[in-house]
């Protein structure tokens, strides 16, 4: 019988200590990291699973985009670090929230969507609606034909209305 | 910095491309703002916390402004066109001394300004990741204005933001309407217009569409009524020979009519089939000439899978509905109308029965046409991903087998095809469910109008012989009506259809050659790369002010990194991609103002992919050159060390290969499409990783009938393989899309940087295998 793990010596990836990784903000009010001592003036959190694990396996990286750690779990540190970490990250990863559908209406293989946004009403197209639907979990994220990005945190809990326009695009 | 700024004296700009709309210039005049010497604009859509609202974004030789505020379009009377209206609530004002540079930051959904002072920096302005092209322009305006005084204006700079001009709604890149508005004509207009050669022929079948319905709505006159009322009621009391002779008659002249109705069916169908397959031809070809049109960003952009789906079965879908659903249409429509008339005449009481009960039949099928499209368009959309999946696991089938992921595979494509099942079986119960509603609508109908066309008769107002005939064309409204109650399903598939093939047709190629653009008079092979800057996607440069030349005949090789963007640089010279700034210039012209098919024949593109096509390896090798003898074909095929290959194989030069033919190894596709670049014999030949998969002899054959060939041709060779480039007359290090090391072989040795190391690992590790790289050594000292 196969064994299908792999043992941790072949393949491990380094995670950065919570104790040896020190978050602060820069004079700017960017990010800035100690790790393993070395002094960072300004890094750039990206993570490895946006939509599924969005706390877990988060590169760090400086500012020539060189990586300089990863941080396995988020929760391994403490709150106040979480804190900088979270804010960093949900800069990076704000996406607009669809609250409302109005319509969807499609002309000539375009489909124009009309939208409620953060109280504003918002319009954009979308070309070739299967690809730029993308369904993760509970979320559905848009992507429009410039690649602007919108999402429905929770696709079941938006008023019905809205839910079904855009249901026979879904699969 | 004193300089006064120039403005639109750069010729690429036309009409203050970069300049905001005379109303917002107005508008942000009155807010205080001075517009007289603005440099370059860009409108945002955000605030710096990434809240949605109008941003105005410019700068002159002061400072940086942003203005904040809102804008609506609004419906101006009396004119097509919508207008904006724009409010300014609040500018900001930077001095320009506070600013040493602007820098952009892209992230997932949104981009981010921001300001450098003494290396600290500040955020500006979020912005919606699709405006970072407009940003990165403000950018390089604002730090080559800063830097040189003098403002660099991009020259795809473009301020506006893509508003259709009809209805404010979004459109797509480069146009200034929407879909919808740019293109009038709805769909089924279009389509007609493919018919548009045919009309004598078109003429002619409707109106045998036409006489035929009309024989069809004539026939229950003599078949019922004058059966009935004349012959068989027997009025005139004529005696029984009579009435035998009448009848007679009568039998006859139904055998008559019918007969003459197929007669016209015949016709029609004959006339149709004749024209049919030549209108589908037509938009097949269109479809596929179109497809050739487009530049290969559009092919990567699509899934193979759904474009095949699109040429084969969208056409088959138009094809099926115009053959059987139109004339079906047409003689349905005349026929119900037809009906209708006589049955007025017959008896205008009964028809108010039928009048009042027409709107329920209507309604029905209206709702249902709207309630099936949403339906039909899902289930093409489970279809395409049925058959994307088809694709996708036949093509990665040893992918598949090397991780014995059959079952998964398996499980994965019923999974698929459950879903496309279910939905089948939700549209056809659905279907199943609004069919005999309007055939209940239909009894009801008949019912009622037996009863009381009964009572009619009872009275004497009306014979017996009429009401049946009457009944005979209500029963004859049924067929019509639920044919046309899904018939607009079935347009509605087929207008989806038609949809999808005009997005094929409509579809811009980025690549369009100049309207006057030039030919080569006798080509030398000069190649000139001035400051290129490429990018697949908005603010991910892949290619960054890179500067290159090679002159007429020699060879320059090019190594880096994976990704380094040493594909993309082959593909720029060949004009598959059209560069953004910068320029790639072949004997002094720039490519984009040279004829495509002149380039194309001129520049032999050996890439790192290749395909075969379907045909034999001879077809394969002529492929550039149909006309080529037998005799270049085996010289170019030995010049690319496969002529023994291929003699090896059954077949040999006839061994049919591409999909479904011989399978071939890397290496010796390679050589194949190696032959077929030296058929072509090209002025300028790309050898991106050409002999990558081949061993070293082999690719030290080839090179040496390279070399050979090499006189008068410039090379550029692309290689992993240090080894490969040992002919090079210059090498470039290419490293995140830019040159980092440029010289002789031995210079970038002597120089001991990237090159050296590089050299370094692939010799160490001949030497530990035992093979001796004595001249390689020679040339390190
Ligand atoms: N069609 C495309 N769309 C988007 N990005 C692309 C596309 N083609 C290439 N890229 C990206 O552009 C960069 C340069 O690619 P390129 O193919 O030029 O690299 P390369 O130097 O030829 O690499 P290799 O040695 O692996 O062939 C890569 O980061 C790649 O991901
Ligand atoms: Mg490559």
């Amino acid at each position: 019988m196969s064994n299908n793990t792999i043992s941790p010596e072949t393949l491990r990836t380094e995670y950065v200590i919570p104790e040896k990784c020190v978050f602060s903000l820069n004079p700017s009010g960017f990010l800035a990291a100690d790790i393993d001592g070395k002094e960072y003036k300004r890094v750039i959190l990206t993570r490895s699973l946006p939509l599924s694990l969005p706390d877990e396996y988060i590169c760090i990286s400086d500012i020539e985009k060189n990586e300089v750690g990863i941080i396995e779990k988020i929760s391994a540190f403490s709150p106040e670090q979480q804190e900088l970490i979270n804010s960093e990250l949900s800069q990076r990863y704000y996406c607009p929230v669809i609250e409302k559908i109005e319509s969807i209406k499609e002309k000539m293989g375009h489909f124009y969507f009309d939208v409620v946004i953060g109280g504003v009403k918002k319009a954009f197209a979308v070309k070739d609606i299967t690809k730029s639907i993308r369904q993760h979990g509970d979320a559905i994220d848009v992507t429009d034909i410039d690649g602007n990005r919108y999402r429905i945190t929770d696709f079941a809990s938006i008023e019905a209305k809205s839910r079904r326009k855009l249901e026979p695009y879904l699969y | 910095m004193g300089k006064k700024p120039k403005r639109d004296k750069s010729p690429q700009i036309e009409k203050n491309r970069h300049k905001f709309p005379e109303l917002l210039l107005k508008k942000l005049e009155e807010a205080g703002l001075c517009t007289e010497n603005l440099i370059f604009c860009c409108t945002g859509d955000m605030d710096n916390d990434a809240c949605y609202r109008s941003a105005w974004l410019s700068f002159d030789e002061k400072g940086l402004y942003i203005a904040y505020g809102t804008e609506e379009l609004m419906k101006i009377k009396g004119k097509k066109h919508i207008e904006p209206k724009y409010t300014v609530e609040e500018i900001v004002a930077i001095p320009i001394e506070d600013i040493d540079k602007l820098e952009t930051e892209r992230y997932v959904s949104t981009g981010r300004l921001i300001s450098v002072k003494d290396g600290v920096q500040t955020s500006l302005v979020k912005f919606s990741i699709g405006r970072i092209g407009q940003f990165d322009n403000l950018m390089k305006a604002f730090n080559s204005f800063k830097e040189k005084g003098e403002a660099e204006i991009p020259t795809s700079a473009e301020p506006e933001d893509k508003k259709c001009k009809k209805c404010g709604k979004p459109c797509p890149p480069g146009k200034d309407f929407c879909k919808k508005c740019g293109k009038n004509s709805a769909v089924a207009v279009r389509l007609f217009k493919f018919f548009g050669g045919y009309i004598p022929q078109i003429i002619a079948i409707i109106a045998t569409m036409l006489l035929g319905s009309a024989v069809s709505v004539f026939i229950p006159q003599v078949s019922t009524r004058a059966l009935f009322d004349d012959v068989l009621a027997n009025p005139d009391g004529l005696p029984a020979a009579e009435l035998l002779k009448a009848l007679g008659v009568l039998v006859l002249s139904i055998f008559g009519v019918k007969l003459l109705n197929t007669l016209l069916t015949v016709i029609q169908q004959h006339l149709s089939g004749g024209i049919m397959p030549m209108v589908i031809y037509d938009i097949r070809v269109k479809i596929f000439k179109a497809m050739q049109r487009l530049s290969v960003g559009f092919y990567s952009s699509k899934q193979t899978g759904s474009l095949m789906e699109r040429v084969i079965s969208d056409s088959n879908n138009i094809y099926w509905f115009f053959v059987d659903g139109v004339p079906s249409v047409i003689i349905d429509t005349a026929t119900i109308i037809g009906v209708l008339i006589l049955m007025f005449v017959m008896s205008w009481k009964l028809s108010l029965i039928v009048i009042v009960a027409m709107p329920i039949i209507i309604v029905t099928l209206v709702f249902g046409d709207r309630f099936f499209r949403g339906m039909h368009h899902r289930n093409w959309l489970f279809g395409a991903r049925v058959s994307a999946m088809v694709s996708d696991n036949i093509n990665g089938q040893r992918v598949i087998k090397a991780f014995a992921k059959e079952d998964d595979e398996f499980d994965r494509f019923s999974k698929a095809s459950e879903d496309l099942m279910n939905s089948e079986i939700k549209l056809t119960v659905s279907e199943a469910t609004l069919f005999p509603i309007l055939e209940v609508v239909i009894l009801m109908l008949t019912t009622v109008v037996l009863g009381f066309g009964g009572v009619l008769v009872a009275k004497g107002e009306m014979t017996a012989g009429t009401l049946l005939t009457y009944i005979v064309y209500l029963e004859m409204l049924r067929g019509p009506f639920s044919f046309l109650s899904w018939v607009s399903n079935w347009w509605s598939r087929c207008a989806d259809s038609a949809q999808r093939v005009f997005e094929i047709c409509d579809a811009e190629p980025d690549i369009v050659e100049k309207e006057n653009a030039v030919g080569f008079e006798n080509l030398r092979g000069d190649i000139e790369i001035n400051e290129l800057e490429f990018e697949y996607e908005p603010a991910r440069p892949v290619i960054r002010k890179l500067s290159l030349e090679v002159k007429a005949g020699d060879m320059l090789g090019i190594v880096g990194k994976t990704g380094a963007g040493k594909t993309t640089i082959a593909n720029l010279i060949a004009r598959l991609y059209d560069a953004k700034e910068g320029n790639v210039k072949i004997d002094g012209i720039d490519v984009r103002d040279l004829k495509l098919t002149e380039l194309r024949r001129n520049i032999g593109l050996v890439s790192q992919d290749i395909y075969l096509f379907i045909g034999t390896i001879a077809d394969n090798i002529r492929y550039a050159k149909p006309d080529a003898t037998m005799n270049e074909i085996i010289a170019a095929a030995k010049a690319a060390s496969a002529h023994d290959f291929i003699m090896k194989l059954p077949d040999a030069y006839e061994t049919r290969v591409g999909a479904g033919g011989q399978k071939l190894s890397g290496g010796e596709r390679q050589r194949i499409s190696i032959a077929r670049t030296i058929i072509q014999n090209p002025k300028i030949l790309i050898l991106d990783e050409a002999t990558a998969a081949m061993d070293t002899e082999t690719e030290r054959n080839i090179q040496n009938s390279l070399t050979k060939l090499k006189a008068g041709r410039t090379t550029l060779a692309i290689a992993h393989r240090l080894s490969t480039l040992r002919d090079s007359d210059y090498l470039a290090v290419i490293d995140n899309g830019r040159i980092v090391e440029y010289g002789t072989y031995s210079e970038l040795l002597k120089q001991k940087g990237e090159f050296y190391k590089q050299y370094k690992i692939q010799s160490e590790a001949l030497k530990t295998i035992g093979i001796g790289t004595s001249e390689a050594e020679t040339e390190e000292e």
